[in-house]
């Protein structure tokens, strides 16, 4: 649920905003192969600040699904489709963008 | 065949139905190449020494055939003389010895064929969201 720092803005706004009062967006999480297990979904929508880290943002995600915590060494984020380690990298995410959570792949 | 017909093309394709060899082969002859490199990859009955009954694959679609088609670029930058790749991935359940995936690439000469599909697979592997799911039996007691 969103605190009272959080607040999805009217379009007008510009996409920099004070840090203390982080910008809220609703982004789509996909889980494939042991995460999709782990959660039991899919997909689904996540309320998450508009910038946040890779790592802030995963541990967002495991807020919500703590289960998922065990496979935390073994995955990375693929952010609108570019994979992004999870550290210190700075994301600015747009309403919409598809966050997916890749473990360990295995095509081929 | 007509000259503007044969532009290089890349054939990408991510389905659940059984590929096919002589498809995937026919999608990259073209008349000035001398050579079309195959690999295919099988499913195997064993996975750190268990015994496997199937395979289950699932894709990030999107992504996976942006990745490929990455990898395609990349080819024709390392092996300009290329002409046609495809790039045939099987998705849902894949029975023991049937192909999960095929890749196919036709060349002039065949040092530029075999070098690009030894690179596809390669990279097909490192860095396209797919996975395997690996059934084993199972036995009750």
């Amino acid at each position: 649920m969103p605190t009272w720092e959080c607040f999805f803005p009217p379009p007008c706004l510009s996409q920099s905003s004070p840090s203390d009062f982080p910008l809220c967006i609703l982004v789509t999480v996909l889980y494939f192969a042991r995460s999709a297990e782990l959660v039991g979904l899919r997909s689904e929508s996540v309320s998450v600040p508009q910038r946040i880290t890779s790592l802030q943002l995963w541990e967002e995600i495991v807020k919500i699904h703590p289960r998922l915590a065990v496979i935390r060494d073994q995955v990375v984020f693929a952010v609108r489709q570019e994979y992004v380690l999870l550290g210190d990298q700075l994301l600015v995410l747009q309403t919409g963008d598809e966050v997916a959570i890749i473990p360990p792949i295995s095509g081929g | 065949m007509n000259e503007r017909e044969d532009v290089p093309k890349d054939f990408i394709k991510l389905k659940s139905e059984k590929l096919s060899v002589d498809e995937v082969s026919e999608l990259v002859i073209s008349p000035c190449c001398g050579a079309v490199s195959l690999f295919i990859g099988t499913t195997r009955n064993n996975f750190e020494g268990k015994k496997v009954i199937r395979l289950e694959y699932e894709a990030y679609t999107s992504m996976a055939e942006m990745e490929i088609k990455k990898i395609c670029r990349d080819v024709r930058q390392k092996w300009p003389s290329v002409k046609h790749i495809a790039m045939h991935h099987r998705l849902g359940v894949v029975p023991i010895t049937e192909a999960s995936v095929i890749i196919a690439v036709s060349s002039p000469h065949r040092a530029e064929s075999l070098e690009a599909v030894t690179h596809c697979i390669n990279t097909l592997k490192a860095f396209v969201p797919i996975w395997k799911k690996v059934c084993l039996v199972q036995i009750w007691f």
